[in-house]
């Protein structure tokens, strides 16, 4: 059998008789693509289009299969509730603060690993434990160091002099408390992405631009940077999609209180389909998420675009 | 209906001959299985089953309580699930709404039951067999009220002063949940302070009503004892309870359940433990528990021959030797030794004599929704400082537009 796909690679006429030659090679592409299409088939675009579906419809938890289309009656609902803006309010400040923060920090922790320096192996085993960490479990043990009589935390805050933090129990300092998990969950994920696209930064080209007495901070911007910037851009872009639809740390954490100052889009769809009951509305709740989402892909398209336009002229 | 005729004739034939003899395996779902000492106990008590009915095998399906009626309600509204469900009474009023639950009334008149059955009687059908009734009282350590030269609180200044006392020992005075990341509990609690005030969240006329004098009296009272700073804010329930085993804990509001909790397998002595009323005008608010059997079920009569089983007097007192002190479906006294061991077990009897739903009469579906409302206008008082009435007068709004 071997010997056959051998032949049939090289193109000889017993190959072709074998396998079908021209034709089967022309097949293969295909057949190589059927499986990832109908693995997204099944698992993403039915369920994706089955969510837009329900938002037209007044389909409840208890009775999913007798529903009854309604229109746009779904998004009236949405755009008329003050609660709606606000969690959209709280999900693109979350998401572009962990896309900053984020990202900005892997970025740092990549350049600093980047260089050699004893025990770089083991710093960067630990620093990719948040990201290996699973979420849950994260989130449980970062609910104990927040606790705010014998927390962690508050343990070093009251030790240098200061008063205790409500960490998760007031607005002020609950979404921040989110972030800080979430930075600790993504940076390494930017971290990991970030080191293997500056170990590809030809070394020659930063050498040449030293020669020509570029400072440090002068061969980062002029040859680093826009070497890796299409990785930062991708991995900024699937930050932020995370981000939009992350649920289970936030939920977790502070269950999108207090006052709502952490109930994100996602938070809110689960509050109006498993307490209300209502899958129409809370699948319209998906479906904005999803637009803000497809959004950020746009903007990255474009940025690409416009980068690639530029490399041209 | 289909089903229920098969339960009719599941229970003919349990008088006549016996049923038939195929393997069956019963999958029973309850968030009360991962409970720690309880949830084992309490699995052991209903497993004595299989020795009755050699062919039934029972099945946990154990779902962590914070997960259980998303769970469980998502599993009914796809058409699967377990055979049986145990579960709060808000997810049973959602289920029997939706028509997922098999008329038991048979099982139910082949018992003496008590008035625990009333709330499972929906149009005149019974959609389920009362597990447990879980009745809430002022739980404290009487080793901590002494040493802190404190008295059992009988109102909200004496609660908030034999707390204080109880912190300047060095522990914690009282515990309570108070955070919207717990809502379903915390709102279950918090009828304790609405009951005991007089609130009743539905007028003559059956509207809702939730910015009563009643209500603003009951939030404010909550609101003082939040800010007297004897509640460790920021701690969830399962915190607060390891702390109160601990012996780092003077009060508590809880129910029967979580009381049998705080008095097993930790370091404070069963007998160390006190139990009083509410420290409110008015009586406090139950947690109902129902098991029900499954429109989806695929044995619904055998699923019947073991809620009978149940019901009757061994299945009882099997339930009883591991319910510690909750009301069960029949008037089963807790046994003398039990009693013994557990001094402050007869109060809650005595409370539950009293003790209200914590759903809304003639909103039971829509509780949780209506619940929503009126906890956010609590956490807009306890954190911004908005006044009770204010706060609960846009509830009041919330639930309006809603409704």
């Amino acid at each position: 059998m071997t010997e056959i796909l051998l032949r049939a690679d090289a193109k000889t006429p017993v190959a072709r008789s074998a396998l079908g030659g021209i034709k089967w090679r022309g097949l293969l592409p295909y057949v190589f693509i059927v499986p990832p299409v109908l693995y997204l088939a099944v698992f993403m675009f039915y369920p994706l289009g089955r969510q837009i579906w329900l938002s037209f419809t007044n389909t409840r938890l208890m009775n999913p299969n007798r529903s009854e289309f309604t229109g746009l009656n779904n998004y009236e609902r949405l755009f008329a509730d003050p609660e709606f803006y606000m969690a959209l309010q709280v999900t693109v400040i979350y998401s572009a603060l962990a896309v900053i923060l984020g990202v900005t920090v892997g970025m740092i922790a990549a350049l600093a690993l980047n260089r050699p320096f004893p025990g770089r192996a083991i710093v960067r085993a630990v620093l990719l434990f948040g990201w290996a960490c699973p979420n849950v479990a994260a989130s449980l043990v970062w609910l104990w160091m927040f606790n705010e009589r014998s927390g962690v935390l508050n343990t070093i805050v009251t030790g240098i002099g200061l008063d205790r933090v409500a960490w998760l129990t007031t607005t002020q300092m609950a979404l921040p408390s989110i972030l800080l998990v979430t930075v600790w969950q993504v940076a390494p994920f930017v971290m990991l992405v970030m080191l293997a696209a500056l170990q590809s930064v030809p070394e020659e080209v930063k050498e040449a631009a030293r020669v020509d007495n570029a400072d440090s901070l002068s061969v980062f911007r002029a040859v680093t940077l826009p070497h890796v910037m299409p990785t930062l851009q991708l991995v900024s872009l699937l930050v932020a999609v995370w981000s939009i639809r992350r649920f289970d740390i936030i939920y977790l954490l502070t269950g999108g209180g207090p006052i709502g100052s952490t109930s994100t889009l996602i938070v809110k769809l689960r509050q109006v389909a498993f307490e209300n009951y209502d899958l129409g509305l809370a699948s319209a709740y998906g479906v904005i998420g999803l637009i803000l989402a497809l959004t950020v892909a746009v903007i990255h398209a474009l940025f690409t675009r416009h980068r690639l336009k530029r490399s041209q002229q | 209906m289909k089903k229920a005729l098969l339960v009719s004739a599941a229970l003919a034939a349990l008088a006549g001959p016996a049923l038939a003899q195929d393997d069956v395996t019963l999958v029973i779902s309850n968030s009360q299985w991962l409970d720690a000492l309880r949830g084992e106990k309490l699995w052991a008590a209903i497993k004595a089953y299989e020795e009755v009915a050699p062919n039934v095998t029972l099945e946990q399906s154990a779902i962590p309580s914070k997960d259980y009626a998303d769970r469980i309600m998502t599993e009914f509204g796809a058409g699967q699930g377990p055979d049986l469900a145990i579960m709060q009474e808000g997810v049973f009023y959602s289920l029997a709404d939706a028509g997922f639950l098999v008329d038991v009334g048979e099982v139910a008149a082949s018992a003496d039951m008590n008035g625990t059955i009333d709330n499972a009687v929906i149009d005149g059908a019974t959609l389920g067999i009362p597990w447990q009734r879980a009745v809430y009282a002022l739980i404290y350590n009487k080793e901590l009220l002494d040493a802190a030269g404190a008295s059992v609180p009988t109102d909200i200044d004496g609660l908030i002063a034999a707390g204080q006392a109880v912190e300047d020992q060095g522990v914690i005075g009282f515990t309570s949940r108070h955070q919207i990341s717990d809502f379903t509990g915390w709102f279950m609690d918090f009828q304790n302070w609405a009951y005991g005030y007089g609130v009743d969240w539905v007028d003559d006329e059956g509207n809702l009503t939730l910015n009563t004098p009643e209500a603003v009296e009951a939030v404010a009272a909550f609101k003082k004892v939040y800010d007297s700073g004897i509640i460790p804010v920021g701690d969830d329930m399962p915190t607060q309870r390891t702390r109160f085993k601990e012996n780092q804990v003077g009060m508590s509001i809880d129910n029967s359940g979580g009381t049998l909790n705080i008095a097993s397998g930790g370091a404070l002595q069963s007998a160390n433990l006190g139990a009083a009323p509410l420290p409110f005008p008015n009586p406090g608010a139950h947690q109902q528990i129902f098991i029900s059997i499954s429109e989806h079920s695929d044995h619904p009569e055998e699923a019947a021959a073991f809620l009978t089983w149940l019901v009757s007097p061994e299945g009882q007192t099997r339930l009883r030797e591991a319910s510690g002190p909750d009301a069960l479906a029949t008037d089963v006294a807790v046994t003398e030794e039990f009693a013994a061991t557990n001094p402050w077990a007869p109060e809650f009897a005595e409370l539950a004599q009293n003790s209200r739903s914590t759903l809304i009469p003639g909103y039971e579906v829509e509780t949780g929704q209506i619940m929503r409302s009126v906890m956010e206008a609590v956490e807009e008082v306890l954190i911004r400082g908005t006044e009770p009435s204010e706060a609960l007068a846009t509830a009041q709004g919330k639930v309006e537009r809603m409704f």
